[in-house]
């Protein structure tokens, strides 16, 4: 007979590095449970809730991160009272004194904690120097309060936004424990508001978060996770060992697994937080319906890229004029294409120099066609918002490979539009025309993931090698027994993906009100169809050359 | 109207509920919802085999395992050991090839051979490419050794810089509608018109002899072939040939077959002297496969190729459901291949090694496999059995969970298929069968 053992149970309640606190933790399910019930209880004692808001987002922290959670505090100290100063302070010269130092602030923490071995290892390669690499964990979630504390001081500079007068709302804002681990990345403009207003959500809302709960889990722990154990993993590991129809599919179901992943936790941190009487703007509208790269921007990921067209695109000029940043940035990106060509690629240093050319008569283009100067340094600033951008989603070079690959395409996506807009004025909205579009940006999103997910660059070129030499479609037979239940998976996705996002919203307004049972049906449902993926017989790989 | 106190409502009666659902499951043991159970971290079950994993283990040996005074069968589950069986383990257990590398090491001049016999372990030359980088450093020699015409995946070997045409025509284990005589390797090809050319990117010295050699079957005529834009005429009559086509300081070779009639094997690359060692990589096989070969073709295969020392490394592919632990089945065809084998290369001392660790996932969560024990007796009983020499990679490498801790290290050392060590894991396993020859050789000092 099982029997109770309390030191276990004791240990449940401390941070375990092996099992950080997420969504799909049975501790999750408890925390959560406990948090209703006095939120609710205290749902008219505006100040009480908050601070019990307050303190189960930093015990959420602690348990997802251990003492982590101290940088949080120690952030939201800081910024408060530096926005407040700036708030205060009249003195343009002493304002702009007090952001840089909030910006030196973020930027140096984030710095430190993410990029600090990245460039350890750049300055020995580039120097031959042998410093060791230092032993630096990544704070969980530091890339996104970063940059939600950035943006909050700097539209308190700019005299957009009245700075919190309470520290417990401003940490609140900060710590929110649903949108903790991925974002998505929240405005203060939105959220303050929203803390101290009373608690009162309609049947729509409660529908609404229930469903953006249920189907953001299924995204993320059904799908993302089924897909990744049973077959990215492993191909992406090692994608010379399998043929190109094999590589092929892994990069189509990594596209599934980072959308399914990302969006599938913004969703649950949508729903909570309307559950709790927060409207949070929404972060994924089916990307991959998009008709060209630059539709696919405003539809991915649409809190960070609302974020660096904000405080980083528009900051260094936007689509008017050029800073320092703006070329510093490009004239790195082009040394880089250049170097890359000639080292990593081998070309000679003629072709080297083409290449390089190229990319700068490329970005050049817009503002040659328009006949407009401030077309190029919208060019550069574009440039230099995805390179960053790419950056910060990890310190490696994939992701400024990936960030620079997607600024090419918008520029690309540019020139096409400045040359044929008026030409195929006529067929650009036929359906075939649309067709052709978004299986193009797809494809071209999806060649992107590849360096995105690849363990490193040498990875990443085996794979489209083996995708473009070795593809064998003859072991289609034997690929698809194998692999029926991936490749049903990945179907799900894509029809999950296709149905429109309307479509959610307007069943759910046709119903006035569902008795409770009917939920409790459907998150039981859910409960053992995720249970049984969990455990389910896994995929192995086969081998289907010899 | 307000609608909070749904929230309320949901979350509590969902949570009471599951708890309580929990609570049974837990109580009743029903391993299918431990995944998922509430409570599963804080309850000890009272029944020890809580995992769900069957527990019908078959620990019979397959083979009747003679009991002998002066053996010690036992020694097959020491990490880092070559063993005999013998249970004075004072004395080698590559009792002729340590002789060999003590010769060779004394200043005699002469060729050591070693054929490494694998799956897909071995496949792109891991292992075997740091068995022979640190062999070749000990006891001299140089050059790659044996490269095929064609193989899958031949961007990925790092020793060589290995191209063909597209239409070779390829017999191997898998399919074999010609009939051929198929080579160590498994493959024999056939030409149309095809060429292949190899780069060993092994020699570091380049003032090192390196003769180059086509190893081929014989077609009844002479046949011309072009060596490096250069046409030569060879006469391979012999069921099996290895005629030198270069013996000079590069280190690559083009050639182009037009003879359809002449089944090539590939090319070796070898110093005159030294350590040579030969992968001999083919995926998804278990080993059982060298029982088809015809034993007097092996027979002059031997002849020329006289190997001194053959590691036989299969088992992982043995261990493809998650819940098999009988293998009993194996021991019985796999026996007659490892006498076979045996028996062509009787100058050879024969070593096998189990299997590494693979794992699988039990209920979500990634463990060795259930039956992985019982599948290390079972070859190393055969190994007893067949008086050839053992080595326990399995323990080596860690025991139980080592491909689940490997796969997870920074940087990693295996893949994440859980099967796989990739370069690096397999760098650290090359050095450890290294050490443990070395650790053998140096027990002929003690002896003497």
């Amino acid at each position: 007979m099982p029997t109770f053992d309390l030191p276990a149970f004791l240990k449940e309640f401390l941070y375990d590095p092996k099992n950080p606190l997420l969504f799909n933790n049975g501790f999750f399910v408890f925390f959560f449970a406990a948090f209703i019930f006095l939120y609710y209880a205290f749902r008219n004692n505006i100040r009480t809730r908050r601070y019990i808001f307050c303190a189960f987002s930093l015990y959420f922290f602690y348990k997802a991160s251990g003492l982590f959670v101290g940088l949080v505090i120690v952030s939201a100290i800081v910024d408060f009272f530096l926005s407040n100063a700036i708030y205060r302070q009249r003195n343009k010269g002493k304002r702009t004194a007090l952001l840089v130092l909030s910006v030196l602030f973020n930027l140096g923490m984030l710095f430190y904690f993410k990029y600090t071995n990245f460039f350890i290892a750049v300055s020995n390669e580039m120097f031959h120097a042998t410093f060791n690499p230092m032993n630096i964990l990544l704070p969980v979630g530091i890339s996104f309060y970063t940059f939600e504390n950035l943006s909050y001081t700097i539209d308190v500079y700019r005299d957009e936004l009245k700075p919190a007068t309470k520290f417990s709302d401003y940490l609140l804002f900060l710590s929110f424990f649903p949108k903790l681990v991925m974002g998505p990345i929240v405005r203060a403009h939105d959220f303050l508001p929203q803390i101290n207003e009373p608690y009162k959500i309609t049947e729509t809302d409660f529908a609404k978060g229930f469903f953006l709960i249920i189907s953001g889990m299924f995204k993320k722990l059904v799908i993302s996770d089924y897909l990744t154990l049973n077959y990215v993993n492993y191909i992406f590991d090692d994608p010379g060992r399998y043929t190109g129809l094999e590589n092929l599919f892994a990069v189509y179901c990594y596209a599934a697994v980072i959308y399914c992943d990302f969006s599938g936790y913004s969703d649950v941190a949508l729903g909570i937080a309307r559950w709790l009487g927060f409207n949070i703007p929404v972060n994924f509208l089916s990307p991959y319906q998009s008709k060209n790269i630059t539709e696919f921007w405003r539809r991915w990921h649409i809190s960070l890229s609302s974020w660096l067209r904000d405080y980083l695109y528009i900051p260094i000029g936007g689509n008017r004029k050029g800073s320092v940043a703006t070329y510093l940035f490009s004239a790195l990106f082009f040394v880089g294409v250049f170097f890359s060509s000639r080292y990593l690629f081998s070309l000679s240093y003629i072709i080297s120099g083409a290449i390089t050319f190229g990319m700068l008569v490329l970005f050049l283009l817009p503002a040659l066609i328009k006949k407009d100067k401030a077309g190029i340094p919208a060019g550069m600033n574009l440039l230099t918002t995805m390179l960053l951008g790419g950056f910060w989603h990890g310190a490696s070079w994939n992701f400024i490979i990936w960030g620079a690959l997607h600024g090419i395409a918008l520029t690309v996506h540019k020139i096409w539009m400045l040359l044929t807009g008026k030409a195929l004025a006529k067929v650009n909205n036929r359906w075939w025309y649309n067709a052709i579009a978004i299986i193009i940006t797809f494809h071209f999103v999806c060649f992107c993931w590849i360096f995105f997910k690849a363990s490193d660059l040498h990875a990443g070129m085996v794979m489209i090698k083996q995708i473009l030499y070795d593809f064998k479609p003859s072991v289609w037979n034997a690929f698809f027994n194998n692999y029926k239940p991936v490749l049903g998976m990945l179907l799900l996705a894509g029809l999950l993906h296709a149905i429109p996002d309307s479509l959610a919203d307007r069943v759910i307004g046709r119903f006035k009100r569902v008795p409770l049972i009917a939920y409790i049906v459907i998150f039981f449902a859910f409960v053992v169809v995720y249970g049984y993926f969990k455990s389910a017989e896994q995929v192995l790989p086969i081998y289907l050359q010899f | 109207m307000n609608s909070n106190f749904r929230v309320r409502n949901f979350v509590l009666i969902s949570v009471a509920l599951y708890l309580v659902l929990s609570l049974i499951a837990g109580y009743f043991n029903w391993p299918d919802l431990r995944r998922v159970n509430l409570v599963a971290n804080v309850f000890t079950s009272g029944n020890p085999d809580s995992t769900g994993i069957a527990a019908t283990s078959d620990t019979t040996a397959p083979i009747v395992i003679q009991k002998i005074a002066s053996k010690d069968f036992n020694l097959y589950k020491r990490a880092n050991l070559i063993t005999s069986f013998n249970s004075d383990t004072t004395k080698p257990s590559l009792y002729s090839f340590v002789q060999k590398l003590h010769e060779l090491k004394s200043g005699k001049k002469r060729k050591i051979r070693i054929g490494y016999f694998g799956d897909s372990m071995i496949e792109g030359d891991l292992l075997s490419q740091t068995l022979r980088k640190l062999m070749q450093g000990e006891f001299g020699g140089a050059g790659v050794g044996f490269v095929p015409v064609s193989t899958p995946n031949a961007g990925s070997r790092a020793t060589v810089i290995h191209t063909f045409s597209n239409g070779w025509e390829d017999e191997n284990f898998k399919e074999n509608s010609r009939k051929d005589n198929l080579y160590l390797s498994g493959h024999t090809f056939h030409g149309n018109d095809d060429w292949f050319r190899v780069k060993d990117q092994t020699v570091k010295d380049s003032s090192a002899i390196i003769e180059k050699s086509l190893l081929c079957g014989t077609s009844g005529n002479a046949v011309t072939v072009m060596v490096d834009g250069t046409s030569q005429t060879i006469h391979p009559v012999g069921i099996f040939n290895r005629i030198p086509l270069r013996n000079d300081v590069s280190t690559a070779i083009k050639i182009a077959i037009n003879d359809e009639s002449l089944p090539v094997y590939g090319v070796s690359f070898e110093s005159a002297s030294g350590i040579i060692v030969d992968n001999f990589t083919f995926r998804g096989i278990t080993g059982v496969e060298y029982n088809k070969i015809d034993s007097n073709f092996l027979k002059a295969v031997a002849e020329g190729n006289p190997y001194d020392l053959i590691i036989f490394q299969y088992g992982v592919n043995l261990m493809f459901r998650p819940n098999d632990m009988n293998f009993n089945w194996y021991a019985k065809i796999a026996l007659p291949a490892i006498k076979k084998l045996k028996a062509a290369f009787p100058q050879a001392d024969f070593l096998m090694t189990s299997t590494a660790d693979r794992a699988f996932n039990y209920g979500g969560e990634y463990k060795s496999a259930v039956g992985i024990d019982t599948l290390i007796k079972v070859q190393a009983s055969l190994a007893y059995e067949t008086g050839s020499i053992f080595y326990n990679h399995f323990e080596t490498m860690g025991g139980h969970d080592a491909i689940v801790r490997w796969a997870a290290a920074t940087p990693s050392l295996a893949n994440k298929d859980y099967v796989h060590p990739n370069a690096r894991g397999a760098d650290i396993l090359g050095h450890y069968l290294f050490e443990a020859i070395m650790k053998d050789y140096h027990k002929l000092n003690h002896t003497k």
